[in-house]
């Protein structure tokens, strides 16, 4: 019965997630359907796309670091993955399932290619904020233009800047950031906010034409002034003049972003003045790091793939696989890939248990079905800018998201975060030790994927800050997140 | 700067040592990176100049037959000194040194002084399968370094113990040459996979072949085995002086014990290395030196990983060496023969008494 109406994607998908097929069976078809056909999309995408040229262009980045493939962005717009995060009442794709939904497709994307799934990834962490926070000023005007030029297949994209040059690990959480030396500062001024300063390592940087940024407004008082604002290309001081030379996930960029007396109006920030680290970065932190484990798992399958094929393939006469070694390396690092996997679903199924109802409510629902020209025009938007605005969209978020809900999902998407990305630097490793010194265009791939599983231990937080993490969630129970309250004073009040 | 702490050599190895780091600090650290994106370039030819001052070209051939007579333990010292600075050029070096050793048993002078006069240098090729049927060469090689027209490649046809030793030159006829333009450690030298089709060899060794091949082998393992803790002290050095510079949540980053764990194993890896090095140079088995590299690999592997670790963000970039440290690691445990299998192999040579 399963069978029929199931593609050869959805079998797989059900005995790889076994989770999925329990959705399906207890009446989530609809949602499970959307699940595998996102996966479908990525398999095409990589198929047609990613796969033949990656090699290719992760050398010529190494070149010409600068240079990047627009296409991939185009296609990603084909696909409509630019829209993962952005809620269907706004045109977007994200339904029901949209943190498992991405961590399946960044799986998938990274099974190809984690660069060209970086580029397309990166843009989602810029959207997300504007979604959490709120904003619902910009949700008419920036997520809608992301998302008609995804239908025009004219890429709109999105950066999501925290990490400063001096302060990374510190930018990711409260204790830390308290004590962080910072390169950006964002004064107040009349009408709005003037920022000076660094960002460092922003993935789509360079390309973005949004970018949801943190920023002190003091930077003595980091923790209690951490702000987030909507920045964009264009704005008059505001530059990305330089990308780095990365050794892995190399087609997308790592930009460092200047801002030089960038005024930012009022109607840009995004929650409130102070609310960063909870509502901002936490926040984030705690619907992406599970996604990141999916990259990390994505990379490992894409180095499980490459070295089962060459276990399998003949090799002066004699096929890799014959030998009993191999073929437990091959089941030791098939578990690894479902072990992730475990990590990054459950992380997934609690993030939608949480954002689901947050973003599909009665009062959600009700304010998005009203025709967009209502929202945006001049009073309304100025209402939503508001302080009373805001308030009213958080005290529909806090209905619906608890701080104790979303600190679990802190603790689970940090855990799966590290996890992940040890097993995938672990299983790419053993699979070039086993493979030894092979011309093969198999080896090629697994080195890459070496190279590119590095990352995952370091971005969204090192590995050491997500296992610290993990501890003070859940064993110490002095890191908790704290979702905005409506009716918060600004803090330079 | 810590060196190795407990390290303590006779006074001959300890000035080699600090000549051969004081070439490496010269000569390569100004270049490496450049030199990492080039291949035939006057740059590393300038560096290959310099390290045959050094006596670090035939180091180990005698010197009647006009190599340096030194002995593997000098040469691995050499060769982990520059490791510290380009662990690509030491491996060029290694495979050029490793190329030469079966000249020493059939006393050839002159056959040394061809195969070492200018450029480019020479190299061995120990993976793949070749054959020697009727004098002519058959099969491929990959993973072959130092490939330049006309490079005198040392290969080993046949398998297990019957391995021969010839040699063969790039270019010549019935030889291909595969350049992979994008390896991913050991940018120095050209890298390539060599295919023969009866390929005329320009010389066999028509006796002491299972020493030759035997004592090549012990050459290449000790020396990547040297390589591979040249990597360790760099990544050491590096994450050392980073972390204390670097300040997070207000502290220098030394002060956290994650970043103290790891630079702590660094110094384990170093001195386990230079230990186990020692010990193997000591003995004239086989045995000694694969594990030495086994060992030392790996830890290189973990050293550099945990290098790029310290430097967070800065460690994937380019810019600032350390990614180059975990590439280059990991070939030094890949090459020159798959690491299970020379366990495996391990255990044989114990049942068989070898
Ligand atoms: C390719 C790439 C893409 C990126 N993309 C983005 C992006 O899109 N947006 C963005 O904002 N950022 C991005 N980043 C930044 C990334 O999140 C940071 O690099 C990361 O958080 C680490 O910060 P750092 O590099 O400053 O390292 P540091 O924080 O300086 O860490 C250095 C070392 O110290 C350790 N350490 C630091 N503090 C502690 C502590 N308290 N306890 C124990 N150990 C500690 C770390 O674990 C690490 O090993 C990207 C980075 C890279 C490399």
């Amino acid at each position: 019965m399963l069978g029929q109406e199931l593609s050869e994607t959805g079998k797989r998908l059900f005995r790889d997630f076994p989770i999925l097929r329990a959705l399906w069976e207890s009446g989530r078809k609809k949602s499970v359907r959307e699940a595998i056909g996102l996966v479908e999309k990525a398999e095409e995408f990589n198929r047609t796309f990613a796969v033949p040229r990656a090699l290719e262009l992760d050398m010529r980045m190494e070149r010409e670091p600068e240079y990047f493939d627009w296409e991939i962005m185009r296609q990603a717009c084909k696909y409509r993955f630019l829209s993962i995060f952005i809620p269907k009442q706004l045109g977007g794709i994200a339904g029901e399932f949209m943190v498992a939904n991405t961590s399946l497709l960044m799986d998938e994307l990274c099974s190809g290619c984690s660069g060209i799934a970086l580029a397309v990834g990166a843009h989602s962490l810029g959207v997300a904020p504007v979604i959490t926070s709120g904003a619902m000023a910009h949700w008419d005007t920036v997520l809608r233009e992301i998302v008609e030029g995804e239908l025009k297949q004219q890429p709109v994209t999105m950066a999501y800047a925290i990490t400063e040059p001096s302060a990374g690990t510190d930018v990711e959480e409260p204790e830390y950031l308290e004590k962080a030396k910072l390169s950006l500062e964002a004064k107040k001024v009349k009408g709005g906010y003037v920022l000076n300063g660094r960002k460092c390592f922003i993935s789509d940087g360079s390309e973005a034409k949004y970018f949801t940024v943190c920023a002190a407004l003091d930077r003595n008082r980091p923790l209690q002034t951490w702000t987030t604002f909507l920045v964009e290309r264009g704005m008059e001081g505001f530059s990305t003049p330089r990308v780095e030379l990365k050794m892995g996930q190399r087609a997308a960029h790592a930009a460092e972003l200047l801002f030089e007396d960038v005024f930012v109006p009022d109607s840009h920030l995004l929650g409130y003045e102070g609310d960063g680290m909870g509502n901002g970065i936490l926040m984030i932190m705690a619907a992406s790091r599970g996604p990141v484990g999916a990259i990390a798992t994505g990379i490992a399958r894409g180095a499980f793939q490459h070295f089962l094929a060459w276990a399998k393939s003949k090799r002066n006469g004699k096929r890799p696989i014959e030998e009993d070694r191999i073929r437990m390396a091959l089941a030791d690092m098939w578990g690894m890939v479902q072990e992730n996997r475990g990590l990054y679903m459950s992380n997934a199924i609690l993030g939608d248990c949480i954002f689901g109802k947050a973003l599909d409510n009665p009062v959600m629902n009700l304010t998005l079905s009203l025709p967009s020209s209502l929202r945006t025009n001049k009073i309304m938007r100025n209402f939503l800018n508001s302080y009373y605005g805001k308030a009213m969209i958080n005290a529909v978020l806090r209905f619906y998201i608890k701080d104790e809900d979303m600190t679990q999902l802190l603790e689970t998407a940090s855990l799966a975060k590290f996890s992940c990305a040890d097993n995938a630097m672990e299983l790419c490793s053993r699979a070039l030790s086993l493979m030894g010194p092979e011309d093969s265009e198999e080896r090629r791939w697994v080195e890459k994927c070496y190279r590119d599983a590095k990352l995952t231990q370091i971005y969204e937080g090192t590995n050491q800050l997500n296992r610290l993490v993990v501890n003070n969630v859940r064993f110490e129970e002095t890191l908790r997140v704290e979702v905005p309250r409506p009716f918060k004073k600004g803090v330079m009040a | 700067m810590i060196g190795v702490p407990w390290a303590k050599e006779s006074k001959q190895y300890a000035v080699l040592r600090s000549n051969a780091l004081n070439f490496a600090s010269a000569e390569l650290a100004p270049v490496a990176d450049d030199l990492e994106n080039t291949v035939d370039s006057p740059l590393l030819w300038k560096a290959v100049e310099k390290a045959g001052e050094m006596g670090m070209l035939a180091a180990l051939v005698p010197e009647q037959l006009g190599g340096e007579g030194v002995d593997l333990y000098s040469l691995c010292v050499a060769l982990e000194e520059s490791a510290v600075e380009c662990a690509g050029f030491a491996a060029a070096l290694l495979f050029h040194n490793a190329a030469l050793v079966p000249l020493v048993y059939v006393d050839r002078k002159d056959l040394v002084e061809e195969f070492t006069k200018g450029r480019p240098l020479c190299t061995v090729a120990t993976a793949g399968e070749v054959s020697l049927d009727d004098g002519k060469l058959n099969g491929n090689a990959p993973f072959v370094f130092n490939v330049l027209e006309g490079t005198v490649a040392l290969l080993f046809p046949g398998s297990g113990e019957g391995r021969k030793a010839a040699y063969m030159r790039t270019g010549a006829e019935g030889v291909e040459t595969r350049v992979d333009p994008y390896p991913l450690g050991w940018r120095v030298s050209n890298f390539a996979t060599l295919e023969m089709r009866s390929a005329e060899p320009v010389f066999v060794l028509d006796k002491s072949e299972k020493e030759a091949v035997t004592a090549t082998e012990r050459t290449l393992y000790l020396g990547l085995a040297a390589i591979a803790n040249g990597i360790v002290r760099k990544a050491f050095q590096k994450a050392y002086d980073y972390a204390r510079q670097r300040y997070q949540a207000g502290k220098l980053i030394i002060e956290h014990q994650a970043m103290r764990l790891m630079l702590a194993r660094m110094l384990c890896s170093m001195e386990e290395g230079q230990a186990i090095i020692r010990r193997a140079c000591g003995v004239e088995d086989l045995g000694p030196a694969i594990i030495a590299w086994r060992r030392a690999g790996a830890n290189a592997c973990q050293a550099a990983m945990d290098g790029v670790q310290i430097h967070g963000g800065y460690g994937y970039m380019r810019d600032y060496g350390m990614e180059r440290l975990m590439r280059d690691a990991k070939y030094c445990q890949m090459f020159p023969r798959p690491e299970e299998e020379q366990l495996l192999r391990l255990l044989d040579m114990v049942e068989q008494g070898t």
